[in-house]
């Protein structure tokens, strides 16, 4: 068991850092909170929500391009930087969560997430 | 909606602040004359079916290529008409030689009555290339071809030319691609140079 | 997979009324059978939406993504390789409003989207989503996303050739290839590495009833003498040389029909391509321990074929097309060409070449058919032309028996036996409302 297994203040524990390949896209599911979809882009590592804006989609199912995460569905695209809506049929941003890498392992900070209830309503 | 509520929509620079395109200089114009000259003369050596004078136009190298074309979304990274796929036409000398052979021969028969051809010619366009007497020309056609009494069939497309001016100083055609807009050929043959 | 669905309710022409049309014992056929609008209708239902239907060779759907589209009869159907390597077929339209899903001939995509609403779907032709989904599971008690995929055909593959079938009554693709496999076998399996499709389709219109062209392909040798004369001079130099008619075979076998000698390049001849002829000859003992001798003198022998309905090739020429019904009147040609994969590429490029110049609609030699099928069609909007009896007698006593070739094989190039062989497995599936009343079910 490491040290940082005791997350942060305010950060919550997603994923072993290289169990996301570089330009890859993985998805967690934490109790309690809605999906996170974590991408991990020219060595930096981003988390938004998994769950499209647009129709109902699980957007670590898609790809990355360049800093946009690729909705599998319809296309749309979201940069995982701040969330926003690259094109069509996207309007609406995503939530993006803040990242610290700690000794391997990811962690973000998720009090703006939704609870997994309120997104499945 | 009022109209003042409607936005404006957001193009992209090059739509906001389009730059002129930047179009080689012009040519001089007795060239052009004589460029499109011999494309007419060219057309209508095609309609009057005489094929010998026809094939006496062109270089020992010429190619003459027509892609067959297909309908591909625009984010197909295999690009536009290429030398590998099938053509409708992607010949040498030797081969217009052997297609003019079947166009003149006394069994024929598609041709028997005659194929009523008209080539029109148009948006002729000349620029120099970098090796002196070779001209590259555009130009776009209209092909109407009637046969018997009441078949029509109509082809237009545009093409690309590589002209060549031989040692006795006449214009010959080394190169020719022809696009058409046709994916599938609406008529049942191509028994007709473009 | 396809389930069977309701049939059309309409006045289908009756099994009697269409025997009356073809005289298979004295060799007559009526026109009508290539101009009747009912006839065409009871053609698309109980022979292209029944049959196995060859819709791609697996050369042109090689890597996950990769798609095509065309059609079985006139239903449009997009072929496309699954994430898990297997291909699938599925109905190009959207089970929502019936709009066309894709619209390109070929490429590759990571899913079909409908421009209509926006139904997206998996290159598996799974429902993957769809814009407002969430209201939809509020308001429509019985909406299921896994029934709502595109609609799969079977699909099955003979060394290559890709077929597929909405029918799911119809007996497997190896039974209704039956003995034919023996002569496809000739084109297919002549080298070790397979064959393939070179890129590219031709598509032309011919204003004929499809299965003029595809009865021509089957067995029709008599025609080539005389419409291909001016294309055999441009190409060989001479006309098309006096047939042999004793030691030439038509053999057939459900309605599947091939004519064929064993000259072992006089097809290939007609390309204009020495070098192809000399790479036919100096293949001769490796694909006779293929094939067996037999085989090995037919691989580019001249001669013509068609797979009932409408796929039709010329061995050793190897242009291979399909002749896809438009309405009763209208044909629509694919035309592709045939290669091993393992030959050099500067013969492949001989080859594509040369059969686009011979078989396509520029071909030196396909110039003169197209005109010869549409007005072997268009005769019969006559009332009077209708009423004729066509002949189809010659070689009506030609059976014979033959210890290496399968099939029913009739001798003589110079034949009609595979034109009624197609007619008889025409009419058999025509007059059958369904797999269990076409005899042999198969």
């Amino acid at each position: 068991m490491s040290v940082h297994d005791e997350a942060p203040e305010g950060m919550t524990r997603l994923i072993g850092a290289d169990e996301v390949r570089e330009g890859d896209v993985r998805k967690v599911r934490l109790a309690g909170v809605e999906p996170i979809a974590v991408c991990r882009i020219d060595g930096g590592y981003f988390a938004t929500q998994d769950g499209c804006s647009h129709a109902k989609a699980s957007l670590s199912e898609g790809w990355i391009e360049g800093h946009d995460i690729c909705c599998p569905v319809h296309d749309g695209r979201f940069d995982v930087r701040d969330g926003r809506p690259m094109c069509f049929p996207a309007t609406d941003p995503i939530r993006t969560f803040p990242v610290q890498v700690i000794d391997g392992t990811v962690f973000a900070d998720l009090r703006g997430a939704r609870t997994d209830q309120e997104v499945s309503a | 909606m009022s109209v003042s509520q409607v936005q404006e929509p957001h193009p992209a620079d090059a739509i906001r602040s389009p730059r002129p395109p930047q179009f080689p200089a012009l040519p001089d114009p007795r060239l052009v004359f004589e460029i499109e000259q011999f494309l007419y003369r060219e057309a209508r050596l095609l309609d009057e079916e005489r094929y010998e004078e026809w094939l006496g136009l062109l270089t020992e190298d010429v190619h003459y290529w027509m892609p067959g074309i297909q309908a591909r979304y625009r984010n197909d990274t295999s690009g536009g008409p290429i030398s590998e796929r099938m053509a409708f036409y992607d010949d040498d000398l030797l081969n217009l030689r052997r297609r003019v052979t079947r166009f003149m021969h006394a069994t024929a028969w598609a041709e028997d009555p005659a194929t009523r051809a008209c080539h029109i010619i148009n948006n002729v366009e000349v620029e120099l290339t970098d090796t002196e007497g070779d001209y590259r020309v555009y130009s776009t056609f209209v092909n109407c071809r009637g046969r018997n009494e009441a078949e029509e069939s109509w082809l237009a497309g545009r093409r690309t030319d590589l002209l060549r001016r031989d040692a006795e100083g006449a214009l010959r055609l080394a190169r020719r691609e022809i696009y058409i807009t046709q994916t599938v050929l609406l008529a049942k043959n191509l028994n007709v140079f473009l | 997979m396809s389930e069977q669905l309701e049939e059309e309710v309409w006045a289908r022409p009756s099994a009697e009324s269409l025997r009356q049309l073809v005289d298979l014992q004295k060799g007559r056929i009526s026109p009508r059978i290539f101009w009747d609008d009912a006839i065409y209708r009871l053609e698309l239902e109980r022979i292209f939406a029944r049959c196995w239907i060859f819709v791609a060779h697996e050369s042109q759907v090689a890597s996950p993504g990769d798609f095509l589209t065309t059609t079985i009869g006139e239903d449009g159907v997009i072929v496309a390789r699954g994430n898990d390597g297997q291909v699938r077929v599925f109905l190009n339209a959207c089970p929502h409003r019936g709009n066309r899903v894709c619209f390109a001939e070929a490429g590759n995509a990571r899913r079909f989207t409908c421009n209509y609403h926006g139904w997206a779907f998996g290159r598996d032709g799974a429902l993957l989503g769809l814009p407002a989904e969430e209201i939809y599971e509020k308001t429509c008690p019985d909406f299921d996303k896994s029934e709502l995929g595109l609609m799969q055909a079977r699909v099955a593959s003979y060394k290559g050739l890709l077929f597929a079938t909405f029918d799911p009554a119809a007996p497997s693709l190896d039974d209704y290839l039956g003995d034919y496999r023996w002569y496809l076998d000739v084109i297919l399996d002549t080298d070790e590495g397979g064959t393939e499709f070179l890129t590219g389709n031709i598509k032309s219109w011919i204003d004929c009833n499809w299965k003029v062209p595809a009865e021509n392909f089957v067995g029709d040798a008599l025609h080539a003498q005389w419409t291909h004369n001016s294309g055999a001079v441009a190409m060989l130099g001479s006309g098309v040389g006096k047939a042999k008619q004793d030691s030439v075979y038509q053999a057939n076998t459900n309605g599947h029909g091939m004519q064929f000698g064993f000259d072992m390049v006089g097809n290939i001849m007609t390309l204009g391509e020495p070098e192809l002829v000399q790479y036919i000859r100096e293949r001769e003992t490796l694909v006779a321990e293929r094939l067996g001798k037999v085989r090995s003198r037919m691989v580019a022998a001249m001669g013509s074929a068609t797979l009932f309905p409408h796929f039709s090739f010329l061995a050793g020429l190897n242009t291979i097309r399909t002749w896809n019904p438009r309405g009763p009147h209208r044909t629509e040609l694919h035309t592709w060409v045939l290669v091993n994969k393992d030959a050099p590429a500067s013969l492949k490029a001989k080859y594509r070449r040369g059969v686009m110049r011979t078989f396509s609609p520029s071909g030196t030699l396909e110039m003169d058919d197209g005109e010869n099928w549409e007005n072997a069609t268009r005769t019969a909007a006559g009332v009077v032309a209708r009423r004729q009896k066509l002949h189809y007698g010659l070689g009506l006593n030609s059976k014979v028996e033959h210890e290496e070739l399968p099939g029913n094989v009739h001798l003589r190039k110079f034949n009609d036996s595979n034109q009624r062989a197609f007619y008889g497995r025409w009419l058999d599936l025509l007059c059958a409302e369904d797999w269990s009343q076409v005899p042999g079910g198969r």
